[in-house]
């Protein structure tokens, strides 16, 4: 789900970038920094505007400046029983890899409905109930989110398509 | 899932009630059933004091499993003194494929643990099976289930699987810049075999992470090879190098992915850097995989492995990808290239030596390798030192231009060689003579895996159809009629034979019967039975033997003159190869003919041809004494090197010397010395007689052997036999002894041609001294304690030859007169 979210951020500025230009680079380094980020918790999908830079604070002794920035992005958090739009990365007999807009989503055999069966034989090789449903790599799905696992700096989950509604677009 | 009591708990305990019936739903950590147990415990009574009391405590048992109860295996008032079966539950999820932590049917966190956890539900499922990704592990179960299909499906359409390297072993690839300016100046004389070269950019590489540009050169064949072989095989990459490095190549050799798919393992799914493990992909079994490689060690000579020769196309790179590896053994490959040159190119055009490069490269890298070597596992200290390796590696490419220095050398050394004609020669002249050129494009290797590949697809699939036809048939076949027709389609998985004793198989018959002696190949003091070209012909059913003996068939010789080298002439079934035909015998699974790699004994070795006359002399007066010798020899090392057979695995037997072989081995020897032979009859006599002629032949080569050399090579053998020596001694004394006999018949046969030679090794400082006949047998016995084997056939072999040309030149008494004193 995607939520706008108030955050702070404190960035330290080298001296050789005081000038009239500081508040241009520190939104630059704000970008760079924050965009696509992901906590664990969540990604940071997009930095929208500055709420408030602040003064800068000198440190003593190593001259650097402080700014805490305080600024609002557009974060997604993925939920247990979401429902998203993805990409299939891989197929394999195992399951499905899909990439879910930066999260990796992985959907097991399982969780596929028993009609579309494993093919290994076609280049390249896909899940497919011999109809009009083929799963490839390539492949946009709707899938829905049955777990979500935070890790260090990447967020893992698992889905199925064995639900109505669900399966390749 | 059946639950049983952790040893953990009080016992005895006594059961009071279940809490659960069967088809309950049960939850973790929910309790099961109460149990009390008794125990001694100090209270205060109150008045300061501490007593001991025995106490009850009702405690309840809390289920570690979700799931149904299907059945109690205890029931209420047991009295339970160990660890037993409580309950059964059916788990609706057995977890057996994770992603990342979760189970990925149920979507349950299997990181949680609490104190009840008796097992991690990580440990339900460790087994990573996917090529690309590292999250996903199944457990043993579900990977045995993928990979039974994966084998059907492999039977039904009569393939195998095929795991392929790619460094060094279908291509070659550089950092170094100087192929892009090469292959874009048409001029530059190695424009030519880089017109096909391959490049591109990874971002995340290379010194500063810039980006870095690879060039990749294809293994002549490549596109052929793969299309023929993926008709046999399922292909599969395992690469040390990353995941984005074999992902470009694989988009330059596959560019459709027909041939690999996604079937692709890099260094960073690997799971260890400094070894390559077919568990990794196939973790249940390796029936049906054969594996090529260039490195034999990091597979730790898997018995699935196809060793290929190393594609050095870039001279002097090695292996990019390498530092993490263990050092490679270099096993005189190097020789390939000059050998090949000379064969194939005319004259004219110069090529960089390999031999002399190599080592070279070896130099540069070595420190570095070395610091990588020690280290291996998974240590992440070591893991950043690596990886700093391989940047600087990389870096050490990019800046240094291993090639350009290798180029400009070349061309120095032209320059300085053509200088003299070079003088007049004025600039509209360049381009047209022929300049070194330091890249080499003529590599076989491929066509001849090819054959190997098919060999060993074929043998599989012979052995594979024999059992499903032995299974089948039969009276089974009479009573099923038709059901076992149709059954005959279908596989049975329990039929499929195993690649690592089909191989082996067809290996062994290559060198079978083989016993090899090495000779200037190893450095000294590494093990002979394990370095990797040891290991590697072993492989192939060839003997390693420390020394040579009568069983020795061939003396793979590293450079020439060597004592052994010497030595091996003695034996006349011993033929003396250059390391190229080891090579290509392994290289090519076939017993190669011995014909073009017998090393050319060295000039100074070769004496006069024979005069018909004096050889039949020779022959006549040789005849007695050396068959006793011979046979002598036969018995006396037979028992020392028993052990060493047996060690390596093979029968005795199976090496057995005999009449056919012998004949063989004659033939072979005749044809080599090309010798117009006489009276040639099959009875035992006339071909002992003729054995020795050749013998006898081939000792004068020896003859004229520097001194100073000599001695060093002795030295140096004597250290490889000191082990064995002191059994033997006295064997050899008393063979020297017997043979003394044949030298007197020698040295009353002619006259001062002997006296001269042997005084010259008696006395070195007077090359003209003129000895008599005691003392220097004298000085020969003394010398044949002291230096128990070399010395003193040195001295026969000389003698000899001296006898056999009585015209003796004097010019070569000189040589060997200077070289002495």
């Amino acid at each position: 789900m995607f939520f706008l979210k108030e955050e702070t951020k404190v960035i330290s500025l080298h001296p050789s970038y005081f000038g009239p230009n500081v508040r241009e680079y520190l939104i630059t380094r704000l970008n760079e920094e924050e965009e696509g980020r992901c906590t664990g918790d969540h990604f940071v999908i997009c930095v929208m505007d500055m709420v408030d830079i602040g003064e800068g604070r000198v440190m003593p002794s190593s001259g650097h400046a402080e700014y805490t920035i305080k600024y609002r992005a557009i974060i997604w958090k993925p939920f247990r029983g979401e429902t998203v739009d993805a990409i299939v990365t891989s197929v394999k007999p195992t399951g499905i890899f899909t990439l879910a807009g930066p999260l990796s989503v992985f959907i097991a055999r399982k969780n596929i409905p028993s009609d579309i069966k494993w093919e290994p034989n076609t280049v390249p090789p896909q899940y497919t109930d011999h109809a009009d449903q083929v799963i490839e790599k390539g492949t946009s799905l709707r899938l829905k989110i049955l777990g979500v696992k935070p890790d260090v700096a990447a967020i893992n989950a698992i889905g199925t398509i064995k639900e109505d509604y669900l399966g390749p677009l | 899932m059946l639950l049983r009591l952790p040893p953990s708990l009080h016992y005895p305990i006594t059961v009071t009630s279940l809490l659960k019936k069967p088809g309950d739903a049960v939850e973790r950590d929910e309790a099961l059933f109460w149990y009390v147990y008794e125990t001694t415990v100090s209270e205060g009574d109150g008045l300061g004091n501490r007593i001991e009391v025995e106490r009850r405590f009702p405690t309840r048992f809390e289920s570690t499993v979700d799931g149904e109860i299907v059945q109690w295996k205890i029931a209420k008032g047991d009295i339970i003194d160990d660890p037993v079966d409580i309950v059964e539950i059916d788990e609706p999820c057995a977890h057996e494929i994770q992603f990342g932590g979760m189970c990925a049917e149920c979507g349950k966190d299997m990181t949680e643990y609490n104190y009840n956890t008796e097992i991690l539900g990580t440990e339900r499922a460790t087994i990573k099976m996917v090529h690309d990704n590292t999250a996903l592990t199944v457990s043993k179960n579900e990977a045995a289930r993928v990979e039974e299909d994966a084998k059907r499906r492999l039977l039904e359409s009569r393939r195998l699987s095929l795991v392929v390297d790619l460094d060094q072993t279908i291509i070659h690839a550089t950092v170094d810049p100087t192929v892009k300016e090469w292959k874009e100046d048409k001029d530059n004389p190695n424009h030519q075999a880089l017109r096909d070269v391959h490049e591109f950019q990874l971002i995340d590489d290379g010194p500063g992470m810039r980006g870095c540009w690879y060039y990749i050169k294809l293994r002549p064949g490549l596109e052929e090879f793969l299309e023929k072989v993926a008709q046999l095989f399922e292909l599969h990459i395992y690469t040390m190098g990353t995941r984005a490095y074999a992902q470009q190549i694989a988009n330059i050799i596959d560019p459709t992915r027909k041939l690999f798919g996604d079937r692709i393992l890099s260094r960073d799914e690997s799971g260890s850097l400094t070894a390559k493990n077919l568990q990794r992909l196939f973790p249940v079994d390796t029936k049906m995989v054969v594996i090529i490689d260039d490195r034999g060690d990091v597979w730790r000579w898997n018995p699935n492995l196809i060793k290929v020769s190393p594609y050095d196309f870039f001279v002097g790179i090695g292996d990019i990808n390498s530092s993490f590896l263990p050092k490679k053994q270099d096993i005189g490959e190097t020789n390939k290239v000059p050998v090949k040159v000379i064969k194939e190119k005319p004259p004219t055009e110069h090529h960089v030596n390999g031999a002399s490069a190599k080592p070279e490269a070896g130099n540069e890298v070595s420190a570095l390798e070395q610091l990588v070597s020690m280290g291996g596992g998974d240590n992440p200290i070591l893991l950043k030192e690596q990886t700093h390796a391989q940047e600087e590696t990389i870096l050490h490419q990019v800046e240094d231009r291993p090639l350009l220095q290798k180029q400009k050398e070349l061309e120095a050394e032209d320059d300085g060689s053509a200088e003299s004609s070079e003088d007049s020669v004025d600039e509209s002249q360049e381009p047209i003579k022929p300049r070194h050129h330091l890249l080499e494009d003529h590599d076989r290797e491929l066509y001849q895996l090819q054959d190997r590949l098919e060999q060993v697809h074929i043998s599989f699939f012979e052995e594979y159809d024999k059992k499903r036809s032995r299974a089948l048939g039969g009276r089974v076949a009479e009573l099923k009629g038709e059901k076992v027709a149709s059954r005959g389609k279908g596989v049975d998985l329990r039929l499929v034979p195993d690649v690592k004793e089909i191989m082996p198989q067809i290996k062994r018959r290559v060198l079978g019967g083989v016993v090899l002696v090495f000779s200037g190949v190893l450095p000294l003091g590494t093990d002979t039975q394990n370095a990797d070209i040891s290991l590697w012909a072993k492989s192939f059913g060839a003997v390693i033997a420390p020394k040579i003996s009568p069983r020795t068939t061939h003396l793979v010789a590293g450079r020439n003159r060597t004592a052994k080298v010497r030595e091996a002439t003695r034996y006349p079934n011993v033929k003396i190869v250059t390391t190229q035909w080891l090579v290509d015998c392994l290289a090519q699974w076939s017993h190669v003919g011995e014909g073009p790699y017998l090393l050319p004994v060295h000039p100074d070795d070769r004496g006069e041809p024979f005069s018909p006359g004096s050889r039949e002399l020779a022959e006549s007066s040789w005849l007695s004494s050396e068959d006793e010798a011979a046979g002598s020899l036969w018995t006396e090392e037979e028992e020392g090197n028993e052990d060493l057979f047996r060690s390596s695995g093979l029968e005795t037997s199976s090496i057995g010397y005999d009449a056919d072989e012998q004949a063989a081995v004659h033939d072979e020897l005749k044809e080599f010395l090309g010798s117009d032979d006489e009276s040639e009859s099959d009875s035992e006599t006339s071909f002992l007689a003729d054995e020795n002629a050749g013998s006898g032949k081939k000792r004068k080569r020896d003859e004229g052997a520097s001194g100073g050399e000599n001695d060093e090579e002795t030295v140096e053998d004597d250290e490889d036999e000191s082990d064995i020596a002191g059994s033997r001694l006295s064997q050899r004394i008393k063979r020297s002894y017997e043979r003394s006999t044949g030298l007197r018949e020698v040295a009353t046969a002619t006259s001062s041609g002997t006296d001269e030679t042997a005084s010259e090794r008696a006395l070195p400082s007077g090359p003209e001294g003129e000895e008599p006949d005691a003392s220097a047998a004298g000085a020969r016995s003394g010398l044949a304690v002291s230096y128990p084997e070399d010395e003193d056939d040195e001295l026969e072999r000389e003698m000899l030859a001296a006898f056999e040309d009585g015209d003796y030149d004097p010019k070569a008494e000189e040589d060997i007169a200077a070289e002495n004193g």
